[in-house]
């Protein structure tokens, strides 16, 4: 592929732009079409991230709402002693619901549905890679979190705190369905955030502004590959551990109940594996977002940009080793105690490096105090606070006093409401110009940060001591007399005042935002990033070079020769949607990606996976299972329009580069969110060997339990082989599959099927052999074990099995060949992932129990 | 992706790789040794859990300086005209790399003042 070799100083005086001017009639027509909205009813079927991005945050925020609701409830119940507003069920499904809609509702959500509408804007990519998957991931979230969130209404919700420890939430302690719809629809929420992590990775890698190598992208970008590279870590986790507390639910595998072998502590430790980084993964947006806001307001460029980036990755990594704080209390070794410990106070480090380089930015600008600015000083202030009880919690001795009293849950609200709402606040003030007509009113604004400010203070603030004098959390009432009374009487007026300043942003919200097709706001804040360009639906008219990171600034005429289409690919070089790629660190224009536009494929898609979880919690199996086909063969249908192939040949963008329009291998963006998908189902596996391996540790001389059979050598051995024989064929299938000529060699469907064979034959040879032995998987935690590991291969051989039938299918329909193959490309790495995730775990099902001999 | 430049983030990021593997082995380790009682083994006279503790926080440290030596003589062989995601990413790797080699070792203290089980 000829991607251009100069990389370095754009000149950015005219001569050196890449298209002249005067433009060609009914170039910016042509573009302007491929971009328009669907009308009528069929607007919902939008995939473009403009209305996508808005509807999801608009979406998450109407949860943070409903969860703020949610708690105004709580804190009138607990304003006075022994009141009855509400009894303990409906207070236990209350912060049930109220944490976990906050947590995985609104908080994530949040910030991922932010990116999604700002991050092309300020890379000036025309859309994201994927804007399906961001439109799918949309329209589950939404339709999937009202159901959830509508349980409560029917005295159905999930009421065992927000982290669900089991046994509570087990099938003994809670045999209704309330536990049932917090498994079932949180995890398949997760899978919607993981969907939007991959986008953004790839978003953030492959589609920025020509020129903008790594050392120039906005620390936003690099706030959100963070955070979606700990997505694809952290998830997993969570995703693994409810799958494995609902079979244990469903059909009695007993991974957490202590009779059987198992160990509650289990999913403390998949819980706060996720848990914890989730905190950060909620932060480092926050932080991304101020880091953008900050240099504007005080116009100048952020200090320390190296120093920033160094902490957010840092943070990334250091989030992960902190987990078993949130288990001090269990008993483990001090040792091991003391590591966590470690780790939770070197994580503050970056977090300070931060701080100190907002300050560092502020003290050399001339900061203005807007509606924005304010938000932001709350923000350092109100979650330094909470930074500071937070190093007094991850002292052990300190949180065994502390632990489980409102001392927590105020460290707990200082940190998450100064670290991420009051950022996000700053961020609606900050960008709502770019989305809408107009901005909103900096004067309501003040009232609105100061009500806020206020009322988190008196709510949150007296909870210290409520807690340190004997006050525990999660309890729906107090006698009178424990002293307790006045703090929490001021604690529901402050909550009252907080509710009042979100009351005043919406009304204010509702009077001034008006979604901009063509003229936005504009440039208000005179800030230095491109989402401030003249933008459309399309995005910028053209996409710019960028010298340096703060482009606005630095290149005063940007703006006009971005909209005159002076810079690459002012229009439409296939007639339909597309944007351009550039290479992950020079930003070197690669290729034309053709984006897809509207469908609904998408939408349908989402309703009917939603419809699967939903009705597999109240137990209508064939109906849901019905859904569940639906949903894959919408997929299908979504998928069959992908992977166009090269429409025609490479189009010159300007400045005499010319780009293809297709391109495969590990250039193509699907190829990376391919990869990216992989770490996810790597991870997945990787906790599920780490539960193998827990429960083999806590349970001596019963690994296997006495009288178990361990089958012998010979089965393992032939599924080890067709493994190795079916990748084999892939391979090959893939060398015979290549060539400039467009060739679509007929071997290639009969490769794919016999290895299809292979890989069934040898899942199904892994069943059958423990079936043989007469290995249960509800009699003891081995049992559930073994077949956990068995159960989660033989979903990825079925996984393999469509994707094969879909190749195969795309050959007959002359869809496939030698140059038009990602399709190939990318069934064949999901194949590969799959034998490798088969071999270790035939290596772990047999070989662990005789390598440790049932010790 | 070409390999020059997958090499360069490996470089970059091989400080926190370390801590990384340090984290798991010896929270792995301690772990295992304690659950199973057997963390009355003695290497050359010191107790395994202690051992396993020191070698992992040597062996990331070893990793974390050779890290930072690299990316620093990285860094400084580079000319006027370097690129500047060169020179980004070479500076970036001096800075974490150093901020590694102190937490690596802040992450083994404890097995200075602890006992193994305890
Ligand atoms: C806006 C004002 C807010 C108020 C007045 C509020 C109030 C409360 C109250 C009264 C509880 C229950 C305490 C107990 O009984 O133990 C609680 C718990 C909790 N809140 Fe909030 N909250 C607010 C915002 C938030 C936000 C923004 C988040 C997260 C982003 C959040 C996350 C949580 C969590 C995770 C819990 C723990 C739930 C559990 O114990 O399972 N809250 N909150
Ligand atoms: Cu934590």
């Amino acid at each position: 592929m000829n991607a251009p070799e100069r990389s370095e100083a754009f000149d950015e005086r005219d001569p050196a732009l890449p298209n002249p001017l005067p433009r060609p009639a009914g170039e910016f027509e042509a573009l302007k079409k491929a971009w328009e909205a669907p009308r009528g009813l069929s607007f919902i079927t939008a995939v473009n991230n403009t209305y996508v991005g808005l509807w999801y945050v608009g979406t998450a925020f109407l949860f943070f709402i409903l969860a703020g609701i949610l708690s105004l409830i709580m804190r009138v119940q607990l304003a006075t002693p022994e009141s009855d507003f509400v009894g303990h069920d409906l207070y236990n499904q209350l912060f049930t619901m109220h944490g976990t809609v906050m947590m995985f509702l609104f908080a994530v959500p949040a910030v991922e549905a932010a990116s999604v509408y700002l991050l092309p804007n300020m890379q000036a990519a025309r859309d994201l890679p994927f804007p399906r998957l961001s439109a799918y991931a949309f329209w589950a979230y939404f339709v999937g979190g009202l159901v959830f969130f509508c349980t409560i209404f029917f005295g159905l919700a999930p009421n065992g705190g927000w982290f669900m420890y089991p046994p509570l939430t087990g099938a003994k302690y809670s045999p209704a369905d309330n536990a049932d719809w917090w498994l079932l629809g949180i995890g398949f929420i997760e899978i919607s955030a993981i969907a939007g992590a991959i986008e953004i990775i790839v978003g953030v890698m492959k589609t920025r502004a020509v020129g903008m190598s790594l050392d120039k992208m906005p620390v936003y970008s690099w706030a959100m590959l963070v955070f979606a590279a700990m997505i694809v870590i952290g998830f997993p986790a969570i995703i693994l551990g409810t799958l494995l507390l609902e079979m244990e639910r469903a059909f009695d595998w007993p991974f957490f109940i202590a009779e059987r072998g198992g160990d509650p502590l289990l999913w403390q430790h998949l819980f706060w594996f996720f848990g914890h980084p989730e905190v950060y993964i909620i932060f480092l947006p926050a932080t991304g977002m101020v880091s953008m806001i900050v240099p504007a307001m005080a116009q100048t460029p952020l200090v320390g940009y190296r120093l920033v980036v160094l902490a957010l990755v840092a943070t990334g990594f250091l989030s992960f080793g902190l987990w078993v704080h949130h288990m001090f209390a269990t008993g483990l070794p001090k040792m091991s105690l003391s590591f966590f410990s470690a780790a939770s106070t070197a994580v503050a480090v970056p977090s300070g490096i931060q701080v100190f380089a907002w300050i560092a930015t502020i003290a050399s600008g001339r900061m203005k105090l807007t509606t924005p600015s304010l938000f932001i000083i709350g923000f350092l202030f109100i979650f330094t606070l909470g930074g500071l009880t937070g190093v007094m919690v991850a002292m052990a001795p300190f949180d065994w006093q502390a632990h489980d009293s409102y001392f927590v849950v105020a460290h707990l609200h200082y940190v998450l409401i100064g670290g991420m709402v009051f950022p996000l606040f700053a961020a609606f003030y900050y960008w709502v110009p770019v989305a809408s007509k107009y901005a909103l009113s900096e004067r309501v604004g003040r009232w609105v940060f100061g009500l806020m400010f206020v009322g988190v203070n008196v709510t949150f603030l007296p909870m210290h001591i409520t807690g340190l004098i004997g006050m525990p959390r999660r309890v729906y009432t107090y006698p009178v007399g424990m002293g307790w009374d006045a703090l929490n009487l001021v604690s529901t007026i402050g909550s009252f005042m907080i509710a009042a300043g979100v009351a005043l942003f919406i009304v204010d919200f509702a009077r001034r935002f008006r979604i901009a097709r063509d003229e936005n706001a504009g440039n208000v804040w005179n800030a230095s990033t491109l989402e401030w360009l003249p933008n459309a639906n399309y995005n910028t008219r053209s996409i710019p070079i960028v010298a340096s990171r703060d482009p606005l600034w630095d290149q005063p005429k940007l703006s006009q020769d971005v909209q005159d289409g002076r810079y690459y690919l002012p229009g439409t070089a296939t007639g339909g949607r597309e944007t351009l790629v550039t290479s992950p660190f020079d930003a070197r224009p690669q290729y034309i990606l053709q984006v897809p536009g509207p469908g609904w494929q998408p939408l349908l898609a989402a309703l009917f996976t939603a419809a699967f979880f939903l009705l597999l919690t109240v137990k209508m199996v064939l109906l849901s299972a019905t859904c569940g086909v639906l949903a894959v063969f919408c997929v299908i249908w979504w998928l069959w329009e992908t992977d166009p192939g090269p429409v025609r040949p490479p189009a010159d963008i300007g400045g005499g580069i010319a780009v293809p329009v297709y391109a495969t291998g590990s250039m193509n963006h699907s190829w990376w969110a391919m990869i990216v998908l992989m770490v996810v189902t790597g991870m997945v596996f990787t906790c599920l060997i780490f539960s193998y391996l827990f429960l083999w540790l806590v349970n001596p001389a019963a690994w296997p339990p006495q009288g178990t059979l361990l089958p012998e050598g010979f089965s393992p051995f032939v599924s080890c082989t067709l493994y190795v024989v079916g990748a084999a064929l892939i391979a090959y299938a893939s060398r015979t599959l290549r060539g400039e000529d467009r060739r679509s060699p007929r071997a290639v469907p009969v490769l794919i099927a016999a290895a299809l064979l292979c890989v069934g034959g040898a899942a199904a040879m892994d069943l059958w052999a423990h079936w043989r032995t007469g290995l249960s998987p509800s009699a003891h935690a081995y049992g559930a074990a073994v077949y956990a590991i068995v159960s989660l291969q033989i979903f990825f051989v079925l996984t393999t099995l469509i994707m094969g039938l879909y190749t195969i299918a795309r050959w007959l329909a002359g869809r496939l060949d030698s140059v038009r193959r990602t399709t190939f490309d990318n069934m064949m790495l999901f194949w590969f992932y799959t034998t490798g995730q088969g071999l270790v775990a035939l290596a772990v099902v047999y070989g662990f129990p005789r390598l440790t001999g049932g010790v | 992706m070409s390999g020059r430049r997958t090499g360069q983030v490996l470089l970059m990021l091989a400080g926190l790789i370390a801590w990384a593997v340090q984290f798991t082995v010896i929270y792995g380790v301690t772990s295992t040794l304690c659950g199973r009682e057997w963390a009355d083994v003695t290497l050359l006279g010191v107790g395994i859990v202690h051992a396993v503790v020191a070698l992992a926080t040597l062996a990331a440290l070893i990793v974390a300086a050779l890290s930072f030596l690299g990316s620093w003589r990285i860094h400084g062989g580079l000319g006027e005209t370097a690129a500047a995601p060169d020179r980004f990413i070479s500076q970036a790797g001096i800075l974490i790399s150093g901020l590694s080699l102190v937490v690596i070792l802040w992450q083994g203290i404890p097995a200075f003042i602890l006992p193994a089980c305890a």
